[in-house]
């Protein structure tokens, strides 16, 4: 391969890892930006995402490597499972909320983000305990399609994950800008005290920024599983820390500084696989993250929360 | 021992028996039974069991400096018990093994090296570091780590501190698995040699590492609770509950910051020397995130800042996973047998041992967020007659021998020239300039947003200038540091108080004196008799300064600030102010909130500071303080200095009249000679 098609090929596998790091870092975005707090709980309901996924198409009959659906079909199928999916890890962002996170309200210091990393913890042993710790085979229905462009190769599952996950970051970027709750969410993150005076019910717009940031962390999800063909209950570490430095790269706190930063982190790491070696790209990416912190602690494009410390 | 503790022993005669005796007592048994335990039960496993677990408890003692005293998350701890654990894995193994030759030869007579025939001929070098080198060498060299990676991230706010140390945390651990030729990569190293005392090996007994690891507890408390009670420990408490106003006391923030990193690096690094020389092998993954995590479990599970809760919480977890999991195992599966259940029969909870963790960690947040063992246990309120005791005003024949200043009175203490500070483009402060002559009284009014807290922020250097000058006693200012201000001799309050919450009354005056007093860490832990004179003349001097509000504070020296009564609140930190002997106090809004009563006492105790010949500047709204105390006044508005003068001639100035009232300024003038909050 010439240098240009490798460099073509990482930049197309970089853009799939980034879109999926995008969602995931949009969760972390959302919830810190009004809360102000680091949810370590959202790395393994990403997790709990792609094992959600798992069992929905396995619940469809969907549990090998092998094509038996096609058109129509198949694409309902896996619409049905992202919506399922997305709704199930919403769900479980709410109740974490509701039930860890709200009686710590107003509780000053790194209370609320040890809970979250306890949450965490939780989901993640629930998970190996039921897999005994396996790496499990994600059902792989799509048909073997693939493109040359160049010299690189474009898989169906990459081109599936450009439609999707821009088309959810849009919908929810309109959600945040256009409606009422989405401007009660812009309220909220910048003053909750005033937003709660103004009659936003400040715990309705916690309850939903804890809804959509979880569901894309599903979508994230199932897409990690369609696009790696495995699952296990380790990956929500690893996939939650790069998303996260996406998160504080593009400035955490800022929408769309989060799906910017998610898309770097995405090129970052496969051009360091490629160029420098795979088994370093984590120190990369850490080595980012902390001179990103140290020396532009708003992230590259600013925050769009005040801080309220 | 002070008259408090008489009259507690007068009324309470048991209490005092628990301060003075019981804890002696209640250590010397605990002592007693972990040094007698592995006499009288000596099994192999069981000894093993309770070393890991006092290994647990001296990571978490490290933690516990980190997070708990000094409020800083450190999430990736374990990469400082990691760097330890390979410093001495890699200098006491066969890991390197260069060519021997004449350079090693002076290293062999210090008995860090020996010559080994290698693998493919010749003679290659065989590190062979002694254990009880390597576990003071390990701590220096975590703590050099500590400091070289808290150096640029320590300012970064707490949050954010969090994330970068477990990104931290999981570097350190990749790089050991990457780099092969130092450290054997994800295998490990081998082989790694056992301590050797008076020339008998440790070997796999598991006894004598269990002696070194609770000797190494031991110290390790004594070091955490010398450390608590010092300089050192109250400073980074100080930074805790309240980095400004911490900064504004003297504390050079980042610098003890860095002291506690290094500090919580440093035990780690040689507990690490004592985990790996007990195992004799390293993995990468015996240091991953999982046990940076453990370990705050553990001390979260005790009692953040808790010394006893972290040692408890290490060792009650540790022993769960390796003693008690396993019997109530046997005891559900015996269960289930019984029942014929095969669920209960197989099911086998230590592999749930991290799930049980989660399960506290939440449980705990939600429900006792102090900890088994609480860090601050509250004092038992006054009696009802200590309460609504007859108030005492102080000053009777107090001299605070060091308040009254060494210069003559009227020279200038403080020059401030056209000072201006810019917050985006409103001026908060429009080229002022103020005069305070030594031992006047000087304040400055204005109404709310004229500038007066800015104007305090920037002589204090909390907020930078944009231009101008600040003299202190002849020297430039401005531009230093907060803390450096302090020592120079300038003390502030707060307009909305920034105490120190859950410390008490006695320890908030003692951070006041951080900066004249000068315990190292050495100093702190060993207490030389220095230190011991240093201590008791701080403590004099914090009970001296207290007694300026008579029988309002001093019983409640032992009351965590956090539940005094807003005007105790004000005279704790007009107190804290004191403490560091100042040359010039600046007061803001000290009067604020409090009823007439408590007004007129306290303006009579700022009088009495200054007939000890204490120069104060003051922000106040209450203008019959103001025209009480006040040589000269300063008026304030949108950022300008508008009048100066006495009280009398500022009274009757036409542009304060205006500033303050409106246009009908004549009208009210009556209104504002009467006196009464100009808000």
């Amino acid at each position: 391969m010439s240098f240009s098609s490798l460099l073509l090929q990482q930049t197309i596998n970089g853009m799939s890892l980034g879109a999926m790091y995008a969602l995931l870092a949009l969760g972390f975005t959302l919830i810190y930006g009004i809360l102000e707090l680091i949810n370590f709980a959202h790395f393994n309901v990403f997790m709990m995402g792609s094992f959600l996924a798992l069992w929905v198409l396995q619940g469809f009959g969907l549990t090998g490597q092998t094509v038996i659906l096609t058109g129509l079909p198949l694409i309902g199928v896996l619409v049905a499972a992202l919506i399922v999916t997305m709704f199930g890890t919403g769900v479980l962002g709410v109740v974490i909320e509701r039930v860890t996170l709200r009686p710590l309200r107003g509780i000053t210091g790194p209370a609320a983000m040890i809970t979250t990393i306890g949450v965490s913890y939780v989901l993640f042993n629930i998970i190996l305990l039921l897999t005994s710790a396996q790496t499990l085979n994600f059902p792989n229905p799509l048909p073997q399609l693939q493109w040359q462009v160049h010299g690189a190769i474009v898989t169906l599952p990459e081109v599936l994950i450009w439609l999707v996950a821009p088309l959810l970051m849009t919908g929810l970027w309109a959600f945040v800008q256009k409606s009422r709750l989405g401007k009660a969410m812009r309220a909220t993150a910048q003053d909750p005290e005033a937003a709660r005076m103004m009659g936003v019910e400040v715990d309705k717009v916690i309850m939903t920024a804890f809804f959509l940031g979880s569901a894309l962390a599903g979508a994230g999800g199932m897409i990690f599983g369609l696009y790696y063909n495995f699952t296990s209950f380790l990956i929500g570490f690893t996939a939650g820390l790069r998303a996260f430095t996406a998160a504080v790269l593009g400035g955490i706190g800022n929408v769309p500084g989060a799906m910017v930063g998610g898309f770097a982190i995405g090129l970052i790491e496969a051009y360091s696989g490629q160029f420098i070696a795979t088994e370093w790209s984590d120190v990369i990416i850490f080595s980012i993250l902390v001179l990103v912190l140290v020396f532009r602690p708003a992230g590259l494009f600013g925050r769009l929360a005040p801080s309220k410390s | 021992m002070s008259d408090n503790a008489t009259a507690a022993v007068g009324r309470r005669p048991l209490a005092a028996l628990a301060e003075g005796r019981g804890k002696p007592a209640a250590i010397a048994l605990l002592a007693a039974v972990a040094v007698l335990y592995p006499v009288a039960f000596p099994n192999q496993a069981n000894v093993d069991s309770l070393a890991n677990a006092a290994i647990y408890a001296a990571l978490a003692l490290g933690l516990n400096i980190v997070v708990g005293f000094t409020g800083l998350l450190d999430l990736g701890y374990a990469a400082f018990f990691a760097i330890g654990a390979y410093a001495y894995g890699i200098l006491n193994s066969f890991q390197l093994h260069p060519a021997w030759g004449p350079f090693w030869v002076p290293l062999q007579h210090l008995g860090l090296v020996m010559p080994f025939p290698g693998n493919s001929g010749g003679t290659v070098v065989h590190f062979t570091l002694s254990f009880w080198i390597a576990l003071p060498l390990a701590a220096v060299i975590s703590a050099g780590c500590g400091m070289a990676f808290g150096a640029p991230t320590l300012r970064l706010r707490g949050d954010y501190l969090a994330i970068v140390t477990l990104g931290f945390g999981e570097i350190v651990p990749i790089v050991f698995r990457n780099w092969s030729s130092l450290t054997n990569g994800a295998a490990g190293l081998n082989g790694v040699g056992a301590p050797v005392l008076l020339g008998h090996s440790f070997g796999v007994n598991a006894i004598p590492y269990y002696y070194v690891a609770i000797a190494l507890v031991a110290f390790l408390i004594f070091a955490s609770l010398r450390l608590r009670d010092s300089r050192i420990g109250r400073a980074w408490m100080a930074i805790r509950e309240d980095e400004i106003a911490a900064g504004a006391m003297g504390v050079n923030r980042t610098r003890f910051k860095l002291l506690a990193f290094a500090t919580g690096a440093a035990f780690a690094g040689a507990t690490g020397v004592v985990f790996i020389a007990k195992l004799q092998t390293a993995t990468p993954d015996m240091f991953d995130f999982p046990v940076s995590v453990m370990i705050l479990v553990m001390i979260v599970f005790g009692g953040i800042g808790s010394v006893w809760g972290a040692v408890a919480g290490a060792m009650i977890l540790q022993l769960l996973q390796s003693w008690w999991l396993p019997d109530l195992s046997g005891l559900v599966d015996g269960l289930g047998r019984l029942l014929g259940s095969r669920w209960l029969a197989s099911v086998d909870l230590t592999q749930s041992t991290e799930l049980i963790f989660g399960i506290i960690l939440v449980v705990m947040m939600l429900y006792r967020r102090q900890g088994l063992i609480p860090a601050h246990r509250p004092q038992a309120a006054l009696s009802f007659e200590a309460q609504h005791a007859v108030v005492q005003r102080g000053f009777g024949e107090l001299r605070l021998s060091g308040l009254a200043g060494d210069v003559a009175a009227g020279t200038p203490a403080l020059q401030v020239r056209g000072v201006t500070v810019a917050f985006g483009g409103l001026k908060a402060l429009d080229a002022v300039s103020i005069d305070v002559p030594s031992g006047g009284v000087v304040a400055v009014i204005g109404p709310n947003g004229s500038g007066k807290s800015t104007l305090f922020n920037v002589i204090t250097g909390l907020v930078p200038a944009n231009g101008g000058s600040i003299r202190f006693r002849g020297e430039e200012i401005l531009g230093l540091h907060d803390h450096q201000i302090l020592a120079r001799g300038i003390a502030r309050t707060f307009q909305n108080i920034r105490l120190f919450p859950t410390l008490t009354v006695l320890q908030n005056v003692l951070v006041g004196q951080h900066a004249r007093l000068s315990t190292s860490l050495f100093g702190a832990v060993f207490r030389p008799p220095r230190t011991r004179r240093e201590e008791q003349a701080a403590l004099d001097w914090a009970r001296e300064v207290i007694a300026i509000f008579g029988n309002r504070l001093a019983p409640r020296l032992g009351q965590a600030v956090g539940g005094l009564s807003y005007a105790n609140r004000r005279r704790t930190e007009i107190a804290r102010a004191l403490a560091s002997r100042p040359k010039l106090l600046l007061l803001d809004e000290p009067t604020a909130g409090m009823n007439p009563a408590e007004t007129l006492e306290l303006a009579e105790q700022i009088r009495g500071l200054k007939s000890l010949g204490l120069t104060v500047l003051l922000i106040e709204h209450k203008l019959d303080v103001v025209t009480q105390l006040a040589d000269t006044v300063y008026v304030l508005d949108h950022g300008e200095i508008i009048a100066h003068g006495t009280p009398a001639e500022v009274r009757r100035n036409e542009d304060v009249l205006r500033a303050y009232l409106g246009r009908n300024a004549q009208a009210a003038a009556a209104g504002i000679a009467g006196g009464g909050d100009a808000t």
